[in-house]
């Protein structure tokens, strides 16, 4: 299967999704302008990888900022993850948040919560 | 539409029990599947948007926090611009003075050489017992130094102005 990438802009995140290692990174902002079409290849991508991937999965998600719809995709992007885990395979949700962003700590621990996904939330220092 | 929906899988369960009620033709037992169908759908849909609101809600509030950061730091910032060109022109009026006053010394540096070489001797021949004349006419002279270093450093000051402005229009 090939990998899914693509790169990030001021206002969508970067995407890097790597399917032989299992390691899916999702980075930056994201406001795009039309959520669909910026998230709808990447939802149809781990539809297919379901069938394809490896017994360990590590999502890593750096977020700085994401607006509503984006906050509904990161949530069907979970549920993606959520299926895969019901195939017996071993994922990881890694969420990362700038050390003083509250706010994004506080989501992360939303979205574990409401995944019901193992999650990892670490601080990271600002730039 | 619902294929390029963001709730385009919300929309296709709403589809299909609107499909299903219209259809009229059901057991009691698929009715009751399909209403437990669209129970679990209407209570997931209500855990997103609780989740959904709540981020968004956080979200807005660190926008609100930015947006006062970036409020400061561009009034800080309009400080030290203000405090900066208060400098510039501090500088520049120091700097015009210095000019305006050397050129004021050359003037008359210029005008008591004149003086001597040319008027005083006419001075001497109209008025050959009073000295008092050629003394006052420099005293006219030294008088006069004081006003226009004053003058000569206001038009400077004048044209420096009009030449930043007119800078200023070229760069916007």
């Amino acid at each position: 299967m090939d990998n899914l990438t693509i790169e990030g802009t001021k206002q969508t995140p970067e995407i890097l999704f790597d399917a032989a290692s299992g390691i899916l990174k999702i980075s930056g902002r994201s406001i795009p302008e039309n959520t669909f079409e910026f998230f709808n290849p990447v939802l149809e991508w781990l539809d297919a990888y379901k069938a394809e991937a490896p017994d360990k999965i590590i999502a890593k998600i750096n977020l700085e900022y994401f607006n509503t719809s984006s906050s509904k995709y990161i949530l069907e992007v979970l549920k993606r993850l959520k299926s895969i885990m019901a195939d017996s395979k071993d994922v990881l949700v890694q969420w990362f948040y700038e050390e003083d962003d509250e706010e994004m700590m506080e989501t992360g621990e939303d979205y574990e919560d409401v995944s019901g996904l193992p999650f990892e939330i670490i601080a990271v220092e600002e730039d | 539409m619902a294929g390029q929906s963001i709730y385009q899988r919300e929309i296709e369960n709403l589809e299909q029990s609107k499909k299903f009620l219209q259809s009229s033709n059901y057991s009691q037992v698929e009715l009751q599947l399909e209403y437990k169908k669209l129970v679990e759908n209407y209570e997931e849909l209500i855990d997103q948007v609780k989740i959904i609101t709540k981020i968004s809600d956080r979200l807005q509030n660190k926008l609100n926090k930015t947006n006062d950061a970036l409020e400061n730091s561009n009034i800080q910032l309009n400080n030290l611009n203000r405090q900066l060109n208060e400098t510039i022109d501090q500088l520049t009026e120091a700097k015009i003075g210095r000019k305006a006053g050397t050129i004021v010394m050359i003037v008359v540096l210029a005008l008591f050489l004149i003086s001597e070489a040319f008027i005083e001797p006419i001075i001497d021949r109209a008025f050959p017992d009073n000295f008092l004349v050629g003394l006052g006419l420099k005293l006219v002279v030294a008088i006069l130094i004081k006003p226009g270093e004053d003058f000569t450093n206001k038009y400077m000051l004048r044209q420096a102005r009009k030449k930043q402005i007119e800078e200023s229009k070229i760069k916007n």
